[in-house]
């Protein structure tokens, strides 16, 4: 509730009267007095979690001052409550939060128990990421939970892990910088990429054919009818098989060289087990025609012949060609690489059961009659042809204690064998459907790059590529100590994104600044053991703003292992922050920001930082050109729209006011008429909480969507100082780890469909089945933005322009109305009675 | 008061209403139905008068004398469950609430755990006992840390010998001497093998076969080292009986004992205290013996002591299965046996000759050197082949179940473990802060 103070009075005395008062049409917010009165008046207060009611004491909330729901009862401006919670009311006390309300339960039970649990059926990264915005640590989960939580997450790490891995595969197909790269990307889509053109299947499948019949030829060599002898007496390979043979090779030889020829990076092009097996399918026939040729008549004939034979028999390895062409060979591979645990233990096991099983049944049969147990490793085979259960019969136990030990055996060896199987064959499983989503994933990828080459879309996909960049510096960060080999060169980075890159780099380090000396300042944290780490690394932050090319990378790595940290050190912070940079939350994420973008900046200098390079390349396809016929849509315009007004907005500020906050200018302009009627044709679409992840998508779209807003603003020439102050206010409403989900998202960002009448649930139909996540985008790119207004307006504080004010009451009003009023203006008696 | 009984529904007004806030969540609830668990906190709760705040402060968190409303700052969605029993005499835990933390709420409002349906008790007592070995291993893990409590010089010697024998991971030294004994556990097993190769035996005097002396020296040296390694462990072991009693322990020993008996077997022999022939044969018994040290690196798997733990644990299956393949064999073979009497030339000439015929075909090895001949004893051996694969594949599958959980389980464990002891030493660093503080 916010009043007028003169008004105050009178609505202290008839409460009942105001009931339809919403803060947000009234124009100023209370004062720190009334915030003060108004805590104290109560023992208890109401916490409004995404529409469901909670009540607790406050006394219970302090028991935790540094999280979240602690800083609440410290809270005692208007400034520092918005940066705690969404929206507040203090006449009825009670406090919004626009987070999930599931995890919430088990939260507010920690403060009231000490013990945290976790919901059952609830996903472990979502809980974590609802731990991260209430500033709990996830280190006080219970045990009996902290199990199902952490398998949870390391799997979840390890895929992301996998998928970045992917990217960078993928993305390293980079064709620049030598001749005729036109040519030679087609070429090497026409030769690695069946998917991409029909012209592609028919070599791929022509491809098959010569290595089933170049086998099939190896095979038929070897039968005596089809044999001739030559001179020597000696059996030679029948010529028309010979003939066979030669094409075949000549097939294989000439794809080797062109995919050679034509492959963007030539040594990693060597190295990959694929081409490794090609190159072996290969070499054997030209060393043996090298050998025969060179030896014809030479002495040591006989020698060469048996390097020959060896080589005849190295041809067989042409079948695992087919590897190329199957997903099923690949998948059994790289589980046979990632199960070697479980194969080590197969083989111990193995090993275990034949030694006993062969030693016993020699001591049992050694005194037997001509025995073909003659020794310990003599039995080895029968051990083995038993616990196999293959049983040739060449050898077997004839007395009773031998015959004992036999079939003891091959029950031993029916269970050994039996157990860790299936282990491998749930990695396989696994690896198989994952292997199965790329490759969809893929395609669909393909198909959205040839649709750009041919101009068909201009991308709008910025906010998607800080998202992606953003989400590699979360995973690739780990590893970015490793050396990397895809030396990219930036140099063909869209000046657009570039620059903007740069301003906004600016923009928040300077932030990041900021923010680090309030966390200098605290560095006694009581909370965390490694205070001096986070202490060293702000300061090396606060350092690289000024020197942006100095070691960003190892920033970066630093800022993803410090995220906790950081978070406990900002959570520390009671009072409000000085440049309204507030929410706790949004500072990891802005770190993972700054080190994407300072790396914008960095130069050729640096070719090894492969997390931030991904991430401009990504960006680079996307620029702010004009857009052209087909691949204009909704919100583009949209975009275009805001932008304009935005910057208007931003040129009278900086003339008028410029003491105001620019925060509240931005989102005022955000969400004002007319922009609301651009995108408002569907607005019955509008976020509604159907589940946790479309509520949390539209939170986690926010942040991309703003940052799109801030580059674009940067970007514009007439640019005033205060519009660089705009920026690091942007960044308040999102949470640290959003760019999960937008990498979740992106699998499916490619498509034409000029649709807006998706709704939430769709988009999260889509997200969830790739299978119908065709085209869509575009309808989720409306979506976001709209979300993305809506949450906007009902963050936004007092437009100081009484027109825009309007809108934003149609969005509070529902929320504040289904409060049931019976608690509004209680006084507590047993508060004073006590 | 014994007025007329009061009518089975309630009249509404004349009844002790109470109206309690549980965390936001209102519920009013009726004395009378409260008062069938006069322990729990809700009955103590009607009883008390409203005047006595001093009780009432302490029964709840908060009181509205105004609207007659008691607060609790409790869990609403655990309280649900809980009001049941009230109601039915019984409590479910509604799917979703962690079974533990569900206790700690029903310990708040003083209701018993026996009223605790049967159930989702099975479901806590898996939870308990997943708690309790993760308190196990984090245990190990302390005493493991905490290492500067020995006093005297001696303990301290014998703790750094136990780090230094027991736990591999701890210093690599550690890791040399795990190495070590396992490479010599490999040798001496290889070394055995290999002894019995004919080839590689020389005759003694006595024209008799004997191993290699090269052999026989590695052989010993293995040996020495064994039994240092189990002396070191014995000596330094803090709780000897444990150790003596443990199976791995026994294993090694199993593996040492032979070679020691059989060396004072032929001194007694060489001095003709016993008869040659006595001490040979003994010998030769204790030779087999010496396959226990292939046993000896379970210590150096996790996999095998998964292995083990998993048979340990599905020893029912395993019976089952023992009994299936006995029941398959005394039938098929005794069938085989009598369908096999027609042909003149039968391999099958008793019942006890042809269980080995039996087990070869039910557990689909097939070595061939028995097999049917008539028409009818091939069929009978088709049904008993089928019979076998059925009678070997049900009860292996909870088998391998077990092992595949046990497997799994482990890394879980591992991990939770760890992370438990970040948390004791996060909570006691605050309290020594804290004391310090104050």
């Amino acid at each position: 509730m916010f009043m007028l103070p003169q008004l105050k009075v009178i609505m202290e005395k008839s409460s009942e009267l105001n009931k339809a008062g919403s803060r947000s049409t009234s124009s100023l917010p209370p004062e720190p007095v009334d915030i003060i009165h108004s805590k104290s008046c109560y023992r208890r207060v109401r916490l409004n979690v995404g529409g469901l009611p909670h009540e607790v004491l406050w006394r219970t909330l302090e028991r935790l001052p540094r999280t979240r729901l602690g800083k609440l009862r410290e809270c005692s401006s208007h400034e520092s409550l918005m940066e705690v919670c969404d929206d507040y009311n203090l006449e009825e006390n009670e406090y919004f939060f626009d987070r999930h309300p599931g995890a919430f339960t088990s939260i507010l039970n920690f403060y009231r128990t000490g013990k945290l649990h976790m919901m059952e059926e609830m996903c472990a990264l979502s809980f974590s990421q609802e731990l991260d915005y209430w500033g709990i640590d996830e280190i006080y989960l219970e045990s009996c939970c902290q199990a199902r939580y952490h398998q949870k997450k390391e799997q979840m790490n390890e895929e992301l892990k996998r998928e970045a891995d992917n990217l960078k595969d993928r993305e390293g197909e980079e064709f620049d910088n030598t001749c005729c790269a036109e040519k030679r990307k087609k070429l090497w889509d026409l030769l690695e990429k069946p998917s991409s053109s029909v012209a592609a299947k028919i070599l791929a499948i022509i491809s098959i054919l010569f290595i089933v019949l170049s086998t099939i030829a190896l095979s038929l060599n070897t039968l005596p009818e089809l044999q001739g002898t030559d001179e020597f007496g000696q059996s030679t390979d029948n010529p028309q098989l010979a003939h066979v043979e030669a094409v075949c090779i000549a097939w294989f030889t000439m794809e080797y060289l062109l995919r050679f020829l034509s492959s963007p990076n030539k040594w990693k092009f060597f190295k990959g087990p694929l081409n490794v097996i090609d190159l072996l399918a290969i070499l054997p026939y030209y060393v043996t025609i090298f050998l025969t040729e060179s030896n014809k008549s030479v002495l040591q004939f006989q020698n060469v012949r048996r390097v020959v034979q060896i080589f005849r028999i190295m041809r067989i390895l042409r079948i695992l060609k087919l590897a190329r062409h199957s997903t099923g060979l690949q998948s059994l591979g790289f589980t046979l690489r990632r199960s070697y645990n479980e194969l080590g233990l197969l083989i111990l096991f193995l090993a275990m059961g034949i030694m006993i099983f062969s030693s016993l049944v020699f001591f049992a049969e050694k005194d037997e009659e001509d025995t073909k147990f003659k020794s310990i490793p003599a039995s080895f085979w029968w051990a083995t042809i038993t616990m196999t259960t293959v049983g040739y019969g060449d050898i077997y136990p004839k007395t009773l204690l031998g015959k004992i030990v036999g079939g003891l055996c091959c029950i031993a060896g029916v269970l050994v064998i039996a157990l860790p199987i299936p282990i491998i064959v749930n990695n396989f499983s696994e690896f198989y459907k994952e292997q199965k989503r790329q490759e969809k994933a893929l395609k669909r990828r393909e198909a959205l790059e040839r649709a750009k080459r041919n101009g068909s879309i201009v991308s709008m996909n910025l906010k998607e590529a800080f998202a992606r960049s953003a989400e590699l510096m979360d995973v690739v960060v780990e590893k970015s100590e490793r050396p990397q080999d895809n030396h990219l060169s930036p140099s063909h980075w869209k000046w657009t994104s570039k620059r903007a890159a740069s301003e906004t780099s600016s923009n928040r380090s300077f932030n990041a600044q900021e923010l680090g000396s309030p966390c200098e300042a605290r560095a006694t944290s009581p909370q965390r053991l490694n205070v001096e780490k986070l202490e060293e690394m702000y300061s090396q932050m606060a350092k690289t703003r000024s020197q942006p090319n100095l070691n960003a990378k190892d920033r970066g790595s630093r800022a993803g292992k410090q995220r906790d940290e950081i978070e406990l050190g900002t959570i520390q912070n009671h009072g409000p922050l000085a440049l309204g940079v507030g929410d706790m939350k949004s500072l990891s994420s802005i770190d993972s920001y700054i080190s994407c973008a300072t790396d914008f900046q960095e130069n050729p200098r640096f070719p090894h930082s492969p997390a931030p390079e991904l991430g401009l390349q990504e960006s680079s396809r996307f620029t702010f050109g004009p857009a052209t016929g087909l691949s204009q849509h909704n919100s583009t315009k949209v975009g275009q729209q805001l932008l304009g007004q935005y910057e208007s907005m931003l040129t009278s500020v900086s003339k008028s006011t410029c003491s105001e906050n620019p925060r509240k200018f931005f989102f005022s302009g955000n969400s004002s008429k007319s922009l609301k009627g651009g995108c408002c044709s569907d607005g019955d679409s509008g976020p509604s909480p159907l589940s946790d992840s479309s509520v949390l998508s539209d939170h986690s779209l926010l942040s991309p969507e703003v940052s799109v807003y801030t580059t674009a603003s940067s970007r514009t020439p007439p640019k005033s100082p205060e519009s660089t102050a705009v920026a690091p206010t942007v960044f308040t409403f999102h949470d640290s780890s959003i760019s999960k989900y937008i990498d979740a998202d992106t699998d499916d960002d490619e498509h034409l469909r000029d649709n807006n009448e998706a709704s939430p649930s769709e988009r999260l139909l889509a997200s969830a089945s790739p299978k119908r996540s065709i085209n869509i985008h575009y309808q989720r790119g409306t979506n976001h933005l709209e979300a993305a207004q809506k949450m906007l307006g009902q963050n936004c504080l007092f437009p100081t322009e009484g027109i825009r004010g309007k809108t934003h009451g149609n969005h509070i009003g529902p929320e504040m109305t289904r409060r049931p009023k019976v608690e509004r203006g209680r006084q507590n008696p047993l508060d004073k009675s006590l | 008061m014994w007025t007329v009984p009061r009518p089975k529904y309630r009249s509404g007004l004349n009844e002790e209403k109470l109206t309690v806030n549980i965390g936001g969540v209102k519920v009013v609830l009726y004395g009378d139905d409260l008062k069938r668990y006069p322990d729990s906190r809700l009955a103590e709760l009607a009883n008390c008068s409203t005047q006595n705040v001093e009780l009432l402060s302490s029964l709840c968190d908060d009181f509205d004398p105004g609207r007659n409303e008691f607060y609790f700052d409790r869990d609403p969605d655990s309280f649900k469950c809980i009001i049941d029993v009230y109601y039915f005499d019984e409590i479910h835990i509604k799917t979703g609430i962690c079974p533990i933390c569900f206790i700690k709420e029903m310990e708040f409002w003083k209701i018993d755990q026996s009223v605790l349906d049967e159930c989702c008790k099975s479901y806590l007592s898996e939870k308990e006992q997943e708690l309790r070995e993760i308190a196990n291993k984090v245990k190990v893990i302390l005493e493991d840390m905490d290492v500067d409590q020995c006093i005297t010089r001696t303990q301290r010697c014998q703790r750094f010998l136990w780090k230094l024998m027991e736990k591999p991971g701890s210093s690599l030294p550690a890791r040399i001497v795990a190495i070590a004994s396992f490479l010599s556990i490999l040798v001496s097993a290889v070394v055995m093998c290999v002894s019995t190769i004919p080839e590689l035996q020389v005759t003694d005097a006595e024209g008799k076969l004997v191993e290699h002396p090269t052999l026989e020296a590695i052989e010993t040296a293995c040996m020495l080292w064994f039994t240092a390694e189990f002396l070191l462990r014995l000596a330094s072991s803090p709780n000897k009986l444990r150790f003596v009693l443990s199976i791995m322990n026994i294993i090694d020993f199993m593996a040492i004992m032979p070679f020691y008996v059989v060396l004072s077997l032929t001194y007694l022999g060489t001095t003709s205290m016993m008869e040659l022939v006595n001490v040979q044969q003994a010998v030769q018994a204790l030779r087999i013996m010496r396959i226990a040290r292939v046993f000896k690196l379970a210590r150096h798997s996790s996999g095998l002591q998964t292995l083990t733990y998993a048979l340990k644990r599905s020893l029912k299956e395993l019976g089952l299965l023992l009994m299936y393949m006995g029941v398959g064999i005394f039938v098929f073979s005794a069938l085989a046996y009598t369908m096999e009497q027609s042909h003149p030339e039968t391999l099958f000439r008793s019942i006890p000759q042809s269980f080995w015929w039996a087990i070869i075909t039910m557990t689909t090895v097939g070595y061939g050197d028995i097999y049917p001949k008539t028409t009818l004893g091939k069929c009978n051996a088709a049904v008993s082949f089928l019979c076998g694969v059925i009678a070997i594949a049900l009860p292996i599958h909870p088998i391998i179940n077990n092992f595949v959980v046990f497997y799994n389980k482990q890394k879980v464990l591992e991990t939770a473990a760890k992370h438990e002891v970040e948390l004791m030493e996060l909570k006691s660093g605050r309290q020594a802060r804290r004391k310090s503080d104050e």
